[in-house]
């Protein structure tokens, strides 16, 4: 009894239309809230959740006021695929249904695929500059850096969702514990003068001299955060101290524990490739007698030791490089021209669009077709 | 599919242990300090490292920048005595030079000078083409004993306190003072990495926080600049792509303001979506026109009524108290714009300047 129920409930065409009409609003609501929140911010709370929480502003209470993106979504596939099956029997001149919604399944599930396994991240550099490594541009992690090698560090790195949430962080390959103190997402770093009444914010390395605060997060898509942190080293003897961490401060501090020695630092999350990229030549052309942009491009070097590749690679606009996974756009340059920045986008499901489509259009094509011919036989024997 | 991508998913976010090769600090392309401390090629952020460039004097020997530098030389003469020099970029503007003169005095073993004696102490100085002060200081290391000077040149600049340090034998930095006021007049504060999150293929655009809106017809700097007198104190820079002119200036206690004068075909996107961005730039709210008629004024110029803002309220990128003069001038078949601010009471000062540079500026069509 419940069964039917739900079955009924699942593979009503009143949910496909109340899904649909949900989707529209919260494209519209979530569209709009990026306005407040900004792009990221507004993606994580309308699309990529399962219920949209409001509280009075200043208050620490949230209820949920909407479906999210995700239980839209995924309350439409169940819909989608029960009717399906409940509806549509195997047989010949049912075959454009099952291409069309088999099409649109695959567009659903691969749209979560993307919203998953797609990483995107950016890689800057000047003439001259080889890198082997992206940078996320808005997610920060914690380097630990076992230093001690002659060749090779060993990196332990702790991405920023871990340390947000201000706890002892302990890992097989760490000697120690890593104690989250305080955690800034958006912060600004200022030197603490000998006279300053204020606390150092760290007892190791740059801490007492220096002083963080903790600033609004940045909603507009021209700037980003910049978090810090404050962490403390306890050994199994007892702590080491106290150091601040902060996408400020370039240089690792460095500290010694066991005959071994350690760097920490806080900067963008890293993504390492087998190959690296040297940048030969920027060019930022313009119309003649105007600064209107004509064309933006990077000629870079990409070698990958293993496979012994060694080659020339013209990038600019509309022509990325696709390379081991990866895409490389002309996304922006550095303002004198010597510089320039590439979007990496790692989308392993990047394909499954075009197959959607591909289907829904074979599934229409087929079933429009086979409608026009028993018409037209049917008029002719008429 | 889906629970696997869901597991692999969830997985992405973990600590992560890998190897590998030591980084070998890049050698900066002519002599262009970079702090990587925000990510090479990442969007720009209030405060965020800046780039420097610079002409190394003789004998100077850049070495690896220690925490907080930005770039760091070593200068050391044939008899052995060194100085240690040191470009320090801190976001913020970090205290009062009181605060600082004080503190590098006591480096030296000086005594503590009061707000007075800081005119007197302040050698104006070129830094990149603009006026900051120096400080001189000599006297005994309380810690060695030995004879040392400082040198500490400040500028302050786009909510960035820009300290340079000379520091070292005090006769031997008293020689080097000409090579390092050299230096500073070498430096060239290089354009900071702008990044646009427009598709991946489109051109990238200019400072969006000095366009008027965008138009259709928008036809920017291509044509001349207006004829006018620069009031004095006003020191022209590049203004960059989108605007047919900048001007900085800078009083005598290291306050800031600049002039953006820029140029829109039609009406540049409105009158009030311009102001309500003006607005926006103080952390101001949005008017609707009938509230912005009764803030706003008019004022007669060379090519007819311009429309008037002056507001007051705190910059989101620098959190200074700041205020805007504004003026919109239609003429003919564009709009100019042009904006004055920064801090508070420099920018009183120079209001009637700016409201005199705005009315007698000629038009290129109307010359």
């Amino acid at each position: 009894m419940l069964f039917d129920r739900l079955i009924n409930f699942f593979t009503s065409l009143k949910l496909t239309v109340a899904c649909l009409a949900l989707g529209m609003l919260l494209v519209f609501f979530g569209t709009l809230a990026q306005v407040d929140l900004g792009l990221y911010k507004a993606q994580n709370e309308f699309f990529r959740s399962f219920l949209i929480f409001w509280g009075p502003k200043g208050a620490d209470w949230k209820v949920p006021v909407f479906p999210g993106g995700y239980l839209v979504g995924g309350v439409l596939l169940i819909n989608l695929v029960a009717a399906h099956f409940k509806r549509f029997h195997l047989s010949h001149n049912k075959v454009g249904i099952w291409l069309v919604h088999f099409g649109l399944i695959l567009l659903l599930l691969g749209q979560l695929g993307t919203d998953i396994l797609s990483r995107e991240s950016a890689l800057h550099l000047r003439e001259g500059e080889t890198r082997n490594y992206s940078e996320a541009e808005r997610q920060a992690e914690l380097a630990v850096i076992d230093s001690t090698e002659r060749e090779l560090d060993k990196v332990v790195a702790i991405p920023q969702r871990l340390l947000m949430h201000r706890k002892e962080i302990r890992h097989a390959e760490l000697p120690f514990t890593v104690k989250v103190k305080d955690f800034f997402a958006n912060s600004i770093v200022d030197n603490r003068t000998a006279e300053s009444g204020e606390p150092p914010s760290a007892s190791q390395g740059i801490g007492p001299r220096a002083i963080v605060k903790e600033t609004p997060r940045v909603t507009d898509m021209e700037h980003r955060d910049v978090p810090s942190a404050v962490v403390e080293i306890v050994t199994p003897t007892g702590s080491l101290g106290t150091w601040l961490v902060s996408e400020y401060i370039e240089q690792p501090q460095t500290f010694s524990y066991n005959n071994r020695s350690y760097a920490l630092t806080l900067r963008p999350r890293r993504f390492y490739k087998p190959y690296s990229i040297q940048l030969l030549q920027f060019r930022h052309d313009v119309y003649a007698g105007t600064d209107i942009p004509k064309n933006f491009s990077s000629r870079v070097q990409l070698q990958r030791p293993e496979t012994g590749e060694n080659r020339e690679v013209l990038i600019y606009m509309n022509n990325p490089l696709r390379y081991a996974g990866e895409t490389y756009y002309q996304a922006s340059f550095d303002q004198d021209n010597r510089g320039t920045i590439l979007q990496v986008v790692h989308n392993p499901s990047w394909l499954t669009p075009y197959f959607s489509c591909i289907l829904v259009g074979l599934g229409l094509v087929y079933q429009f077709a086979t409608h026009l011919l028993g018409f037209t036989l049917k008029r002719r024997t008429a | 599919m889906v629970l696997p991508a869901l597991l692999i998913g969830c997985g992405r976010d973990d600590v992560q242990v890998y190897k590998v090769a030591k980084e070998m600090p890049q050698r900066q392309v002519e002599g262009q300090a970079q702090a990587a401390a925000l990510p090479a090629g990442h969007p720009e952020v209030p405060g965020a490292p800046p780039k420097l460039k610079y002409k190394l004097p003789s004998g100077w020997q850049e070495t690896t920048p220690g925490q907080m530098r930005l770039a760091s030389f070593h200068v050391q003469n044939s008899d052995g005595k060194q100085a240690d020099v040191a470009v320090v970029p801190m976001p913020g503007l970090m205290g009062s030079d009181l605060e600082n003169v004080n503190r590098w005095r006591s480096t030296v073993g000086m005594p503590a000078v009061t707000e007075g004696d800081l005119p007197k102490l302040a050698q104006p100085v070129e830094i990149g083409g603009q006026p900051g002060q120096l400080y001189e200081q000599s006297g005994e290391n309380p810690g060695s004993g030995d004879k040392s000077r400082l040198l500490v040149a400040v500028l302050r600049r786009e909510g960035i306190a820009w300290f340079f340090k000379m520091n070292g034998d005090d006769e031997f930095v008293a020689q080097q003072k000409p090579a390092f006021t050299d230096f500073l007049k070498s430096v060239g504060f290089a354009a900071r990495s702008m990044r646009t999150d427009l598709p991946p293929s489109h051109p990238p655009i200019g400072d969006m926080s000095s366009l008027p809106m965008p138009t259709a017809a928008s036809s920017a700097t291509s044509e001349g600049k207006p004829g006018w007198q620069v009031p004095p104190g006003w020191k022209e820079i590049p203004g960059g792509q989108f605007l047919v002119a900048k001007f900085m200036i800078a009083s005598s206690d290291n306050a800031q303001a600049a002039v953006n004068v820029s140029m829109s075909a039609g009406d540049g996107g409105g009158l009030a979506d311009n102001i309500n961005r003006w607005r926006g730039q103080l952390g101001l709210n949005t008017l609707s026109e009938a509230e912005l008629d009764k803030v706003l004024s008019s004022v007669e110029t060379s090519a007819g009524k311009a429309t008037l803002v002056d507001v007051s309220g705190t910059d989101p990128r620098t959190s200074q108290k700041t205020r805007l003069v504004g003026a919109v001038v239609p003429q003919g078949n564009r709009t100019w714009f042009y904006k004055l601010m920064g801090n508070q009471q420099l920018v009183a000062n120079e209001k009637d300047a700016f409201l005199k540079f705005v009315q007698t500026a000629k038009y290129p069509d109307a010359l």
